[in-house]
């Protein structure tokens, strides 16, 4: 079995094998060790249908996410797109009645498999949320949170780990005298950064990113989005936003998603639309859907 | 039924699509007033011209502040961004196609008194009307959105270019050289390139409007399977 530190260091030189469960499921052996899994893939999703209890939320999405590229998810309310995010690190787990069928493939490694441990994905595929949510704790005992519960890091090296998670997330010139304060007295903008430094200090893979600027007001929004931009050098990251600006602004690709309604039962579930380059979508999309959105019409 | 949830930015957008259709207008008909002018030696008549080139510019850079209004106030996006960034190109088009119906008129003042002889009067009402029929295709196909007929306006022009040889082959020849002195003869080799050069903005303005319908960009290659049969019309044009 790997240590942490193992799989980290996996993941960090983008190996493709990527040990989430204490013993490797079958299929998974051979994808770590075939040649078939392209390293530059971290998500494969394919025909992924997303329900809660007998409702189905999400209907056949298919789509790969690349490494170290921003891929912005935007769409209406009600489109999924947030369910969608929360598969990628196995969220919708913690809500009662949901589930998923189909395939998403982490690294080749099929993330739904029962011997892949959900707290391991977690810690690789790291996520942020719409409101900056800082433990109530100091700024330097939120960041080495996730370390000293994964063991991963030994005591002495903590100081080191917070500090560079914080100069990651360009927070740590702000706070360097304040580590012992409570995180709760930052600023919105610098807590939503600490959570960012939170999320990356048990070195993720990936970070999955749910309106994280929504909270925030303009500048605080400039510096996530600078930071994102810096953080694609060494981390690939999901964002769901409703701001399709920042969408255009920061993203490689962007998935457009919308709501379709069941003419059976006259539910309404999530389709995935358009995937392309961003550029693509927001100036000369394929789609009439994804047209009508990104103009702000509708029909 | 596609409605808009930005209505006060789609009534803009019409408004820059009005603007420019009236400003094709203003051009489309100075062509063949000033061609009448030309050929009638009617000096009042060409200073009209040169002076009604004013409300062009004057609209032009009316049209171009609220183009960059909408961009950087309404973030325009898809197909609304590229119809107004294809306003801003025809825009441009348009005003420097007066500027070359004024150059006719101020042209035909340095030439004034001359005897146009019948084939070369011939030929310069047969260029006058190109160009105002390409214009006119070109405004049609921005107004509509048709990118079937933006494209065909570049071989349309092949017959607008041919006309322009004619008519320098007819300068230069002996019945040119009877007309005037040289430098009449540059004059009225001047005036048949203007005609020629407003069909090339007319097919500059096909360009944009593919653009603005299929996203299409000079260079990138046709889709059309019609555009991939051999082009017999080439030869001749180059010709």
């Amino acid at each position: 079995m790997a240590t942490m530190t193992d799989a980290a260091e996996v993941a960090m030189n983008g190996d493709g094998a990527v040990p989430l469960a204490s013993e490797a499921p079958p299929g998974v052996a051979a994808a770590a060790e075939g040649e078939a899994f392209p390293p530059d893939v971290v998500f494969r999703v394919e025909v992924l249908n997303c329900y809660y209890g007998s409702h189905r939320a999400v209907r056949d999405v298919t789509m790969d996410i690349s490494e170290r590229e921003i891929t912005a998810i935007i769409g209406p309310s009600g489109c999924g797109k947030t369910t969608v995010l929360r598969c990628f690190n196995r969220m919708n787990d913690l809500i009662e009645g949901a589930r998923a069928t189909g395939t998403l493939l982490f690294r080749g490694v099929d993330l739904y498999d029962p011997r892949v441990d959900p707290v391991e994905v977690r810690r690789r595929v790291g996520m942020v949320f719409q409101k900056p949510n800082p433990f109530p704790k100091s700024v330097f005992d939120n960041v080495a949170y996730g370390p000293r519960i994964a063991g991963s890091v030994p005591k002495s090296e903590l100081p080191d780990v917070v500090e560079a998670s914080l100069r990651r997330a360009a927070l740590f010139d702000e706070v360097k005298d304040r580590l012992k304060d409570s995180a709760i007295g930052l600023s919105g903008g610098q807590q939503q950064r600490l959570c960012i430094a939170r999320a990356i200090a048990t070195s993720p893979d990936v970070l999955l990113m749910d309106e994280p600027c929504s909270a925030l007001d303009p500048i605080s929004t400039a510096h996530i989005e600078e930071l994102m931009h810096n953080l694609k050098e060494e981390y690939t990251i999901v964002i769901v936003t409703h701001n399709m600006q920042q969408a255009a602004r920061i993203s490689d690709r962007t998935a457009f998603f919308t709501a379709d309604v069941d003419a059976e039962s006259n539910s309404r579930y999530g389709v995935l639309v358009e995937f392309d380059d961003t550029e693509k979508i927001f100036s000369n999309p394929s789609d009439e859907r994804t047209e009508n959105y990104v103009t702000g019409r509708f029909g | 039924m596609v409605e808009s949830l930005r209505t006060p930015f789609v009534d803009e957008l019409e408004e820059v699509r009005v603007e420019l259709i009236r400003m094709a207008g203003l051009v489309i008909e100075a062509i063949p007033r000033c061609t009448e002018a030309l050929l009638a030696s009617d000096l009042a008549a060409a200073q009209e011209i040169i002076d009604g080139d004013n409300i062009l510019d004057d609209a032009s850079l009316a049209l171009e502040h609220h183009c960059q209004q909408l961009l950087a106030l309404q973030q325009p996006m898809a197909g609304d961004l590229r119809t107004i960034l294809a306003a801003m190109t025809i825009n441009h088009e348009l005003e420097r196609s007066g500027d070359l119906v004024e150059n006719i008129a101020k042209a035909m003042r340095r030439v004034y008194g001359i005897d146009f002889g019948p084939r070369l009067r011939g030929l310069i009402t047969q260029m006058s009307e190109e160009a105002t029929r390409l214009m006119r295709f070109a405004v049609d196909a921005f107004a509509d959105g048709n990118s079937g007929l933006a494209a065909a306006l570049d071989d349309i022009d092949d017959r607008l270019d041919r006309l322009n040889h004619q008519c320098l082959a007819l300068i230069v020849g002996e019945e040119g050289r009877e007309m005037g002195d040289l430098m009449s003869g540059v004059q009225l080799a001047l005036i048949a390139r203007y005609y020629e050069r407003i069909g090339d903005h007319a097919v500059n303005i096909g360009e944009r409007v593919r653009y603005m319908v299929d996203g299409w960009r000079p260079g990138q290659p046709e889709e059309s399977p019609a555009d991939q049969e051999p082009d017999l019309g080439a030869e001749a044009a180059d010709g």
